[in-house]
């Protein structure tokens, strides 16, 4: 609760900052200051410091799975305003709206994050959205962003449709938005319950873009500014999987052996187009798209696991995606040229910036003594524990080894290939340190996963 | 047609629950569709005309007229559309909250402040960043 209200006031704060403030690095600063007040007052929250006592049975429920995953999603995008603030200077004149937007996304994301109701899970999707379209479309000069803008406003607003007609339905069946009641154990759903499911679950998919319904992915990604592709294809992908997750695990847990099979095409459909797609792309902002693409595949598979192991892993995986993208991202974003050569022989002029990319791609590749493993290796442990679908994880494993080819195709470019890689801003120290306490991160994440899952449960 | 020749007119127009009972209406909207008909055709046949070129030319307040009327202006519909559509929606929330004000109470009356706060903070902005500025 502290944090939903926290965030909405600075979204404000933000759009009031854009008059009142003349200098950009102010800006930049109060964003800064109530991004750590927002983690900390979630922090508090999580420990049952209450800022505000407001009734929300019914409605919203804050319990461990909500908190704990908010905290994630404001510390990653801490860490993203922390590498690439200064870059959304770039994208136009609007630098403080560009905060609001995103602070109001945040707002989103702890509706998302924590409803119990279906109205609420509507009101979240919505609020993370249409700021979305804004910011995918904020670079207002460029053709594509515009294009990427109206095509995600066409077909997430189509999207939404499907969902509301979902909740439409499950209202028929059940009478009632809360999520604890819509389907009563035991009982053989109707027909209306299995209409209203399945609609949710294409509209979810779309959200997460999971294949067949992930065409708008990378145009969208790639249209729009890099530092708002860097936030969109992490944090709030990952609101998106813990709303999807909170949704069936909640209320659709009695109807698990029905769906867990669309699920399981819906994974593997997604691991296989993501990936083999990904191979053949030669910008990397696309490549990332693809890659983001099947990096949800990955995260499906804690849908159609649905038990301990599965939701410890989503929150692991989530923090090891969104730490690792961020950084490839920011890394991204100072380059000149976003093609594979244009990495050539950039490990000869920024040695350090290399070295940590090459962490993050590891740690997206899922190679051991990185996040991304011990997150894959979740991910697989709770397939197998799921029972019955043997050939879905061999199929997770053949696709994370194809993976690696792309991902280090970057690597190979950086350290064996020669060339400039024109650099197109200078590179300042603070950026430095913040992508080397990222890649600590992740690594520490790889070795002990317990550093971060400890805190789920005390 | 036999059959509605037969009809015993008076229970027909009693009956609610038939379309004989919009007769009435129908016949209503007939007399005053003619009534105005009439009326407008007969001033216009019974009135003197006189035809001058004074007499056509515009004039206020006795002056003659300066120029064109009709100067380009440039009204910024998209704006005016969008913030006619947000304003509209404040005032349709209003609804609701006035048909349940006792019922809600105080709560409520915080909650509704809240709203039109959150709303004045638009306004402010859309002002100071020079929405209604329209001469540029």
């Amino acid at each position: 609760m502290n944090a939903l209200l926290i965030s909405a006031v600075m979204g404000v704060l933000m759009m009031f900052s854009s008059f009142m403030l003349k200098s950009k690095s102010a800006v930049r600063n109060v964003a800064l200051a109530g991004m750590f007040l927002i983690l900390v007052a979630n922090i508090l929250d999580t420990y049952g410091w209450h800022l505000f006592n407001i009734p929300t049975e019914g409605m919203m429920h804050f319990d461990r799975f909500s908190l704990f995953f908010n905290s994630i999603a404001f510390a990653c995008t801490f860490i993203f305003f922390l590498l690439s603030a200064r870059d959304m200077e770039k994208v136009g004149i609007n630098y403080a709206e560009y905060f609001s937007l995103i602070f109001f996304i945040l707002c989103g994301i702890v509706l998302v994050a924590s409803f119990q109701s279906l109205l609420i899970l509507f009101l979240g999707i919505e609020i993370i959205s249409i700021p979305l379209y804004i910011l995918t479309g904020s670079d207002k000069r460029n053709l594509k962003s515009n294009e990427a803008s109206l095509k995600y406003f066409l077909l997430g607003s189509f999207s939404t449709g499907i969902m509301l007609m979902g909740i439409t339905l499950l209202y028929g069946h059940a009478g009632s938005f809360d999520i604890t009641v819509l389907i009563k154990a035991g009982e053989k759903p109707s027909s209306l319950a299995i209409a209203g499911l399945l609609m949710l679950l294409f509209a979810m998919a779309f959200k997460v873009s999971a294949a067949p319904f992930h065409f708008w992915t990378p145009d969208v990604y790639d249209g729009a500014p890099t530092v708002f592709t860097s936030f969109m294809a992490t944090i709030v992908k990952a609101a998106a999987f813990i709303g999807f997750m909170r949704l069936f695990s909640t209320a659709f847990y009695s109807l698990h052996d029905q769906w867990q099979m669309v699920i399981a095409i819906i994974t593997a459909l997604t691991l296989l187009i993501g990936n083999i797609t990904a191979v053949f792309q030669q910008s990397i902002k696309r490549m990332l798209a693809y890659s983001s693409i099947s990096q949800a595949g990955f995260m499906m598979l804690a849908l159609f696991a649905l038990n301990g192991t599965a939701t410890e892993g989503l929150f692991l995986y989530v923090a090891a995606y969104s730490l690792a993208t961020i950084g490839v991202f920011a890394v991204l974003i100072k380059m000149k040229d976003y093609t594979f050569e244009g990495f050539n022989g950039f490990a000869r002029h920024h040695p350090f910036l290399a070295a940590v990319n090459t962490v993050f791609l590891l740690s997206l590749a899922g190679i051991p003594l990185t996040a991304g493993f011990l997150a894959k290796f979740y991910m697989l442990k709770a397939a197998v524990e799921a029972g019955g679908f043997l050939w879905l994880v061999i199929f997770a494993v053949l696709m994370a080894a194809v993976s690696v080819y792309y991902y280090f195709r970057v690597i190979q470019a950086m350290y064996f290939k020669e060339g400039d890689a024109p650099v197109s801003m200078e590179v300042s120290r603070p950026f430095q340190w913040v992508l080397g306490v990222l890649a600590f991160l992740i690594i520490l994440l790889g070795v002990f996963p317990n550093a971060l899952l400890y805190w789920f449960y005390f | 047609m036999y059959n509605f020749l037969q009809i015993r007119l008076s229970a027909f127009l009693l009956d609610v629950n038939t379309v004989g009972s919009y007769i009435p209406v129908a016949l209503q909207v007939l007399i005053v569709v003619g009534l105005i008909g009439f009326l407008l055709w007969a001033t216009h046949m019974l009135g003197p005309k006189r035809k001058t070129s004074d007499k056509l030319e515009v004039f206020s307040s006795g002056i003659g007229s300066h120029g064109e009327a009709r100067q380009p202006m440039a009204i910024k519909y998209f704006l005016v559309a969008i913030l006619f559509v947000l304003f509209d929606v404040e005032v349709i929330f209003f609804y609701p909250y006035a048909v349940n004000i006792k019922g809600l109470g105080w709560h409520g009356f915080y909650a509704v402040l809240m709203f039109v706060g959150f709303f004045l903070c638009g306004f402010i902005y859309i002002l100071k960043k020079g929405a209604l500025k329209w001469e540029d």
